[in-house]
């Protein structure tokens, strides 16, 4: 009698255990989390980062908060919808929506094209839901970047990125302070059968964003305070000129190779780590745990990353990138739905699941992800983080910075040449927005 | 009485016509409905609708529409469209030529190769075929890592084990040009290879015969008997691979970006990025319309060439 009792209580909690699973996995389907009789809903537009990811490790993490989030919301529904890998049109479609009234009630926006939300009057203000305590702790250019002229808050950046210089240690033991350390580096590199320093140098965005480190440790500015570009003008044109001098140089001179100005990936610099023909190159602090997964334990060993070098010791900069979540609902209760997503499920929980960088300080103590010497390194090195300008001039600003680099490495045409041709074609594509 | 009712309404059938339903089956404009419909919504708005956006300030991002001539004007005032057209002219010319001369080359290898019956034949072909289904983004991958400069790039390895020095393929703006056009015309063989295999089954071995018979060589036969009869397939062949060629993109993007600078940006590439990059919506429709332009210019002065029908057949 005992053992039926036993039997039975044992298959009960099983069919328990059973059932309690599956809510849990249909309350996460592709397109929805909840029950799809929830009296109230709201849409949730998002990028590889959710339910849907691409990653299953990223994709199982997220079911499980999303489902366990939607739990602590009973009568709630959230109607996924899912960005395709075209960020730049995706980001530009979705303000067009939003600015009609059509656009997601909370959705996942580019850092680098926040500005042009919030210019656009259509992200509501989060102030409310997070407290100032929490608002102080983000980094500055992170607390900058989601602050509206008025002084609210109209998005929250959950994540972020930056730049740094990799260096492996059996061929560079110190870390290069300064451009003139980096050359002499990477030509000392080159005699113990190197390439020298490797950098992003052809048609793409990296290109424009890691170089613009050295622009900004000078304190250049690419805009003024209202969008304009003056980057060719005054102090700015020679510091402009400066940091491009001092990639030329490094390619003609010969510490960089000719081919970076081909170079359009930052797998490149993984691909010649795991090689054993670079022993410097300037590249994301995600490549740190790619580097950990490419190479041989030993071989990774050998590998560390230091601050981008400046011009001097003290002129620093990087620059930094990431995500942000806003909302667009005029609903209140929805706009709260969407400050809730935000901190129970990305800010914190999301950082630690995907291993990307938080934007407060007091996270990195929160999570034991976030304790290794190597994320601490990066924390630090926020602190020097700049963001790109988030004006609609700036895909200009970038691709014209491109077309220049390309032709400056290349020797098609001096820097002076080649930043007037960048200037003229800038300010004819701003006088037509 | 009953025949006298038949044949009344026999009359008064004829004398109203077919009923309405046989007309319209009569009338070709009745099927031809269906087609021009789907052309037009599918078709023809959109090309319409790039007309119109190219004489507005309409942009990704931007304020309220409004007409002006001021893009139209702006794009063709833009100092980088020469340098543009020039690259798309390389590109372009350089891809058509050399697409028609392997095409026309690796067709002539399996004809004589069927001729003799060597085995394979449908192999080689099928692996030419195969550089055809791969997608352009695949394929300027696919050539990027063979051009790779890095010291373990694919092509690069293989000349200093041949003990020739590298060649800088992609960093230089000239090669970068040469291996843009080399990674085309790798796809692209195979599109002219099957109408050049065509049409050189419709040849008539009657011909070659004649030509044996008079003692002609190999050169001859393919001067005089192989190229005239070929040249319809050549005339349209280009019509083809050059609206093709101005239309791609997707290669380029995923080889080079457009660069180092501005040395592999065409046509189609600016346009997008126009649209993409500036979000300038009415200056990528302003582009379009001039590779609309280009393009038909281009088919029609081909089409000229084509031999014509004479009037007695």
């Amino acid at each position: 009698m005992m053992r039926l009792r036993l039997v039975t209580a044992l298959l009960a909690s099983a069919a328990a255990f059973v059932a309690v699973s599956a809510q849990a996995q249909n309350l996460v389907t592709k397109d929805r989390v909840g029950p799809a009789d929830a009296p109230k809903s709201f849409t949730l537009r998002l990028t590889n980062d959710g339910p849907t990811s691409t990653d299953p490790v990223w994709a199982e993490g997220y079911q499980k908060l999303f489902s366990e989030f939607i739990q602590r919301h009973p009568g709630w529904r959230i109607d996924l919808e899912r960005m395709s890998d075209n960020i730049g049109q995706e980001q530009a479609r979705m303000l067009e929506q939003a600015k009609s009234g059509q656009g997601p009630d909370c959705a996942a926006v580019d850092s680098f094209v926040l500005a042009l939300f919030k210019g656009a009057n259509v992200l509501k203000p989060l102030d409310e839901y997070f407290t100032k305590e929490e608002v102080a702790d983000l980094f500055p250019f992170i607390r900058e970047g989601i602050t509206g002229p008025d002084g609210k808050i109209y998005a929250w950046w959950w994540n972020t990125d930056l730049r740094v210089l990799y260096r492996n240690k059996d061929i560079v033991p110190d870390a290069p302070k300064t451009w003139d350390e980096l050359k002499a580096a990477a030509i000392a590199s080159k005699d113990k059968g190197m390439e020298g320093v490797l950098f992003n140098g052809g048609r793409w965005e990296g290109t424009t964003f890691d170089w613009l480190a050295n622009f900004w440790a000078q304190g250049g500015k690419l805009v003024d305070d209202k969008g304009k570009p003056i980057f060719a003008e005054g102090e700015n044109r020679e510091k402009f000129l400066k940091a491009v001098n001092y990639f030329k140089d490094l390619v003609d001179s010969g510490a960089a190779p000719k081919r970076v100005a081909t170079i359009v990936n930052y797998d490149e610099f993984n691909a010649a780590a795991a090689a054993g023909t670079a022993a410097l190159f300037i590249g994301g602090n995600w490549q740190y745990g790619q580097l950990k997964n490419t190479l041989e334990p030993e071989e990774f060993e050998k590998w560390t990353f230091s601050e981008i070098p400046g011009p001097t010791p003290d002129q620093r900069s990087t620059g930094t990138g990431g995500w942000t979540f806003g909302a667009f609902s005029s609903d209140p209760e929805k706009v709260a739905m969407c400050a809730a997503v935000i901190k129970e499920i990305y800010a914190g929980p999301g950082n630690a699941l995907q291993q990307q960088l938080p934007t407060a300080a007091a996270l990195y103590g929160k999570y034991d992800v976030f304790k290794t010497p190597a994320n601490e390194t990066f924390a630090k090195a926020l602190v020097n983080g700049q963001a790109r300008p988030g004006v609609p001039i700036y895909p200009e600003i970038s691709n014209q910075i491109q077309i220049m680099m390309g032709d400056v490495l290349s020797g098609t045409k001096t820097p002076e040449a080649a930043l007037d041709a960048a200037n003229t074609a800038v300010q004819a594509a701003f006088a037509r927005l | 009485m009953q025949t006298t009712q038949t044949a009344a309404m026999a009359i008064s059938r004829r004398v109203a016509g077919p009923s309405l339903g046989r007309r319209l089956e009569a009338n070709p404009f009745t099927w031809l409905v269906p087609v021009a419909v789907m052309l037009g919504v599918f078709y023809l708005y959109p090309i319409i609708d790039v007309f119109r956006l190219g004489l507005t300030n309409a942009s990704l991002v931007g304020n309220e529409e409004r007409y002006t001539l001021a893009t139209i004007r702006a794009m063709f005032e833009n100092p980088a469209l020469v340098d543009i057209l020039w690259t798309t002219f390389l590109f372009t010319f350089g891809s058509v030529v050399g697409q028609q001369v392997f095409g026309l080359a690796i067709a002539l290898l399996v004809m004589r190769g069927e001729r003799r019956k060597l085995p394979g034949m449908v192999a080689l072909r099928t692996i030419v075929l195969i550089a055809w289904v791969i997608p352009g983004i695949a394929n300027g991958l696919i050539w990027q890592m063979l051009f790779s400069e890095a010291p373990f790039g694919a092509i690069n390895s293989v000349l200093r084990l041949m003990h020739i020095s590298p060649v800088a393929w992609l960093s230089d703006p000239n090669m970068a040009m040469v291996s843009a056009v080399l990674s085309n015309v790798w796809r692209g063989t195979a599109f002219s290879m099957i109408v050049f295999y065509a049409a050189l089954k419709a040849i008539d071995p009657t011909l070659y015969e004649a030509a044996s018979v008079d003692g002609a060589s190999g050169t001859q036969k393919l001067r005089f008997i192989t190229l005239p009869q070929l040249r319809a397939a050549i005339l349209v062949n280009s019509i083809l691979v050059t609206i093709q060629t101005l239309n791609t993109f997707d290669a380029i993007i995923s080889l080079t970006g457009g660069g180092p600078g501005r040395a592999t940006e065409v046509l189609s590439l600016f346009t997008f990025n126009t649209v993409f990059r500036n979000y300038d919506l009415a200056g990528g429709s302003v582009l379009s319309v001039l590779m609309l332009a280009i393009s038909l210019v281009l088919a029609l002065v081909y089409a000229s060439f084509l031999p014509r029908r004479e009037a007695s057949e």
